[in-house]
């Protein structure tokens, strides 16, 4: 039995093997205008009744560990009895941790130190979320060429792999992800309407559920245009006494029926669609001078070798919380399908948790065995220290 | 601004650009500034400022670690303090410093790297939004660069946002 820990910039992924779901933990430490004098380590912050104004302190910068202080009381809090109660047993579990793809030597080390020197585990490996999504979903299917799509918080990646091995030349990274999406959005609305320059979590909770991405365009802008309804909708923003959680106002249900004196309303036309379209045209946001992730999918299966492309076509998987966007597939597949060659087969693969399935996978390959000989012991980094780790995982 | 084109001896001439004359036109290299510190807005966790900052109340339970130290009158926590501190020392640096480190260590290899993977520039040329209202927009202001799409949004930008930020 191991751990697996996909440790997001957002939220952690952790669990043992031996569980079908993982549990998801905010990771950052969390500091509320409501509540003064504490702050909340990850999932704590379901403690707290009002969550305006909410100050992240996140130890990942750009997807790369950074902050080791606020990393371990955050892995602390995890590995505590709260939640995966892990008091004394740390030298009896293996370990998986996620990394980001090109991950800076510095980082590496000190997380094999902070690993077995400091929590004491077992064995550790660490690979990047993708390549677990892709050996299992290769191993499963007795297939041997995939390219997984991980639009995550801080950024995309589009990653073409070969059996177990990632095509590194290949890589292509766009630096759109959530946290750029709602950061514009957010200040698409404080420009716009109302200024909620401060509520970081209700414009992501927004996002969340009135976003979508838009399978035909310019189509769509006109609708927004004439505030179809199909496009334009009315948001309630929270005000963490009555409405606990924002949502699309129904337009057959009067607002008198509302009792509260005041809440606010956030009116959504394009930007519904036109803030996720980021992810798809990040040119148009000042100087992210890249392609979308479309474009770049097309750009990274051409620097393959040509023989293996049809194959990576047809194993497309779309992995991270971006594509829970409604739509998303819909707008890749038509987006692929139209720049490619018409000879290629283009098949995409949605799971039905695109944020867990990475965890999902690495818990498959751990109770398979699959990584048994991959995994670094503490008697060896004693022995060889972190050159051990460089040579067998990198 | 139509009016005074019918007059017969008078140049024609539209207000709007009689206006925008009197304002200052900001060159290239400062709309690119701009540009960029909107990117670094929208790479920013936070908008608000700590809210405990002036509290200076630390908690007991999550000590700094240097405070840790000192107080601490264990010599096992003391340890497990200095073991950390040491990963700190190396890693008291920012993705920049980091990012830095590693172009100058890949500078000559071939090896794909951080850099290497960077999804190239589109081919196509950019879409148009109009910065105010997010409709597709044909005209650019004049001082600063921003896209607007009717005199409506033109006269609510330059109220606003012009010279402060483009989009």
């Amino acid at each position: 039995m191991a751990i697996i820990l996909d440790n997001g910039c957002y939220t952690c992924k952790v669990g043992f093997s031996n569980e079908t779901r993982p549990r998801l933990m905010l990771n950052s430490i969390i500091k509320a205008k409501s509540e003064r004098r504490t702050s909340f380590i990850s999932n704590q912050i379901n403690d707290c009744k009002d969550l305006s104004g909410i100050f992240y302190l996140l130890p990942l910068q750009k997807g790369f560990l950074i902050d080791w202080d606020l990393e371990r009381q955050i892995w602390d809090y995890i590995f505590s009895k709260e939640n995966l109660n892990l008091n004394v047993e740390f030298q009896e579990h293996n370990i998986v941790i996620t990394e980001p793809h090109f991950n800076f030597t510095p980082v590496r080390k000190s997380m094999a130190e902070v690993v077995f020197e400091e929590f004491q585990f077992k064995g550790f490996y660490t690979t990047a979320a993708s390549t677990l999504s892709s050996r299992s979903y290769l191993r499963e299917r007795n297939r041997h060429y995939c390219v997984v799509i991980d639009s995550g918080f801080s950024f995309t990646h589009v990653v073409p792999y070969c059996h177990d091995r990632k095509l590194a030349r290949a890589v292509r990274r766009i630096d759109v992800g959530g946290k750029l999406i709602t950061n514009h959005m957010k200040d698409l609305i404080s420009y716009r309407q109302l200024n909620v320059m401060d509520e970081t979590y209700v414009v992501n909770q927004l996002k969340e559920g009135a976003c979508f991405v838009s399978k035909d365009f310019f189509a769509d802008m006109e609708l927004a245009k004439n505030s179809d309804r199909k496009v334009s909708c009315k948001y309630v923003l929270p005000d963490f006494q009555n409405i606990k959680q924002g949502y699309i106002q129904d337009d057959k249900v009067e607002s008198s029926l509302f009792s509260f004196d005041t809440y606010y309303i956030v009116k959504l036309k394009n930007e519904r669609f036109t803030v996720p379209e980021v992810l798809f045209n990040p040119s148009y946001i000042g100087r992210i001078n890249q392609i979308g992730i479309s474009e770049a999918i097309v750009n990274a299966l051409d620097a393959t070798p040509r023989e293996i492309q049809p194959l990576l076509y047809k194993n497309i998987i779309l992995t991270g919380g971006n594509a829970k966007l409604p739509g998303f597939k819909e707008r890749i597949f038509n987006d692929v399908r139209s720049i490619t060659n018409a000879d290629f087969d283009v098949q995409i693969f949605s799971p039905e948790d695109p944020v867990t399935y990475a965890w999902e996978c690495g818990a498959k390959e751990v109770r398979d065995g699959a990584l048994d000989n991959l995994f670094v012991s503490r008697k060896e980094y004693e022995e060889f220290g972190y050159n051990i780790c460089r040579n067998r995982f990198f | 601004m139509s009016k005074s084109s019918k007059l017969p001896n008078e140049k024609r001439e539209s207000s709007r650009i009689k206006d925008a004359d009197g304002r200052r036109v900001l060159d290239d290299s400062s709309r690119r500034r701009r540009l960029s510190r909107y990117l670094e807005y929208l790479e920013k966790d936070n908008h608000n400022d700590d809210p405990q900052a002036n509290l200076n109340i630390p908690s007991k339970r999550y000590l700094p670690f240097h405070d840790l130290e000192a107080t601490s009158v264990s010599s096992k926590k003391k340890k497990k303090a200095k073991g950390h501190d040491n990963v700190q020392k190396r890693l008291r640096k920012n993705f920049a410093a980091l990012l830095e480190e590693n172009i100058q260590q890949n500078g000559d290899s071939d090896e794909p790297n951080y850099v290497t993977a960077t999804a190239p520039p589109p081919k196509y040329p950019t879409r148009k939004f109009c910065h105010v209202c997010g409709f597709p927009s044909n005209y650019i202001c004049v001082t600063c660069g921003a896209k607007y799409c009717s005199i409506k949004c033109l006269r609510i930008h330059q109220d606003t946002r012009c010279l402060k930020w483009t989009v």
